[in-house]
């Protein structure tokens, strides 16, 4: 599933403050194939709630979020959940179910939607399990894994079954060294074969050594979204 | 406003006139907020009965649609499918054991007592396997599973694991409740017919042993089987199914619509205290109904 135009585009998108909590200003944004925006961001839960909003999670007062060129508001729900599917998402918030291993949580979202071959779906999620530092794929319950294994886990997850849009939180302070290039590699190839990336950030050296590469840099404060000069 | 004269204060003789008097204008402001509050009452009693009708809807029209059945959502009904009849297993042949011992040789003694013994099939039917049955099956079923995924469910909404996974574009309802309900109605079915055969036979061989009756084991089981009415062979497995259905459908609900106050200790009384009501409410259902 490919696209000419914008992966994501916001247009004066208005978030809904009673729904949302968000500071109800209109935001604009648009990420074309292979971009990569860095987002400024200090606030983890608010650099969740703005990817919510991208994911079309967020109720809007006014304006439109579009991911491939479809309007979230516009979808039924199980055209708006198949879409999702197409995300790649590292997150802070709590995302791990205790219900299954953390192998089946990591390739829970491509069994869901796909139907490539469960030994398919494996197999590349071992070979990114290796890339992130991991010696296979953690079979036990993501509550027993550390908090720089979930990281490792979270970069899989996010990066299996070739997302077009990846919406990268923080988890710098939680992803070991050794997968810090693993990280920047993977961001490099899906951006080569034409996904967007948005990467939320706390600090600038988070990303320094990123920063060549990066077409996009913005700040997310609670008065709303803001280019910053100087990329 | 100055300069203009003074506004005239309604008189007696004003509002007998045809305007309204100052008791009866102020009487919306006054009604209204007793209004508000017999709404909010009747709104939140009725909510969760709402919500169990339109999810039951749910679950039928989604279990119609074989792209709603894909591996993930399989996974999850052989899972819940293998608790529900794997945990209920040994709790249902016992509790049939125990009913078996009380209401079949009872029902046998004093039926032969009182010269009625032609009548212990039907009683054992009507009484056993059409009344309390379901009843025993869906406390089983509530107490050894249903419990089990309202915690389950409960504790991933209460951790934001549920948006996280509708973040990840899989719906909750799919990937939860609808193979989680269908699991508990199969389990139910399961559960139902071993309990009511379980029942029967240990009340036959402890009052064949005891020597109030006589007869071939198959002779009571014909016994039984020609009490049944044609409406009984519908009416006993849907009550099984059904009861399985709601106890599992009620448990799932009411972990996934948990609020942000909810702990799992508010959590889980609720749950019970519906779970019975729904057991309850399904087995008088029919029973008026038949």
């Amino acid at each position: 599933m490919g696209t000419d135009g914008p992966i994501l585009e916001l247009r004066a998108a208005q978030p809904s403050f009673d729904e949302s909590g968000m500071a109800p200003v209109p935001v604009d944004l648009r990420l074309m194939p292979g971009d990569c925006a860095i987002v400024d961001c200090r606030d983890y839960a608010r650099a969740t709630l703005f990817a919510d909003l991208c994911c079309g999670m967020v109720a809007l007062a006014s304006g439109s979020v579009r991911f491939m060129g479809l309007d979230w508001t516009a979808l039924g729900d199980r055209q708006l959940y198949a879409l999702r599917g197409r995300i790649g998402r590292i997150t802070r918030r709590e995302s791990w179910l205790d219900l299954f291993g953390t192998h089946q949580n990591i390739i829970l979202q491509q069994l869901h939607h796909t139907t490539r071959p469960t030994d398919d779906v494996v197999a590349e999620a071992m070979s990114l399990g290796q890339a992130f530092g991991f010696p296979g794929l953690p079979l036990t319950s993501p509550g027993r894994l550390s908090a720089a294994d979930l990281a490792r886990a979270s970069c899989v997850r996010a990066f299996l079954g070739r997302p077009d849009l990846l919406m990268l939180e923080d988890v710098s302070d939680m992803l070991p060294p050794d997968a810090t290039v693993a990280l920047l590699e993977a961001i490099t190839a899906a951006r080569d074969r034409g996904a967007a990336v948005m990467w939320f950030a706390r600090h600038g050296a988070t990303w320094a050594e990123y920063r060549p590469a990066v077409n996009v840099h913005l700040r997310l404060l609670d008065e709303g979204l803001f280019p910053v000069r100087g990329v | 406003m100055t300069g203009g004269a003074a506004a005239p204060t309604p008189t007696p003789t004003e509002a007998a006139d045809g305007r309204r008097p100052g008791w009866l204008a102020s009487m919306p402001g006054r009604v209204r907020p007793a209004l508000a509050w017999l709404g909010r009452l009747t709104r939140h009693q009725v909510r969760f009965v709402l919500v169990l009708i339109g999810s039951a809807w749910g679950v039928v029209r989604e279990s119609m649609r074989p792209n709603a059945w894909r591996r993930t959502v399989r996974d999850e009904f052989r899972l819940c499918l293998s608790q529900v009849v794997g945990g209920g297993f040994l709790s249902t042949v016992i509790t049939a054991t125990l009913a078996g011992l009380m209401v079949v040789s009872q029902a046998v003694y004093w039926l032969g007592f009182a010269g009625m013994a032609q009548m212990t099939g039907s009683i054992l039917v009507s009484v056993l396997v059409r009344e309390i049955s379901p009843v025993l099956v869906g406390i089983i079923l509530l107490g050894r599973s249903g419990m089990l995924v309202l915690t389950e469910i409960g504790l991933l909404t209460l951790g934001g694991q549920i948006r996280a996974l509708q973040a990840q574009g899989m719906d909750p309802f799919l990937l939860l409740v609808l193979p989680r309900t269908c699991a508990f109605m199969l389990g139910g079915f399961t559960l139902g017919i071993l309990f009511a055969t379980n029942a029967l036979l240990m009340g036959f061989i402890i009052t064949h042993a005891s020597g109030v009756i006589t007869t071939s084991v198959w002779t009571f089981f014909a016994n039984v089987l020609g009490a049944m009415s044609s409406w009984d062979f519908v009416v006993i497995p849907l009550k099984f199914i059904l009861v399985g259905f709601f106890v599992g459908l009620g448990a799932c609900m009411t972990g996934l619509l948990a609020d942000v106050d909810d702990t799992i200790a508010t959590l889980m009384p609720r749950g019970f205290a519906r779970g019975i009501m729904t057991v309850m409410v399904v087995n008088i259902l029919f029973s008026l109904w038949g």
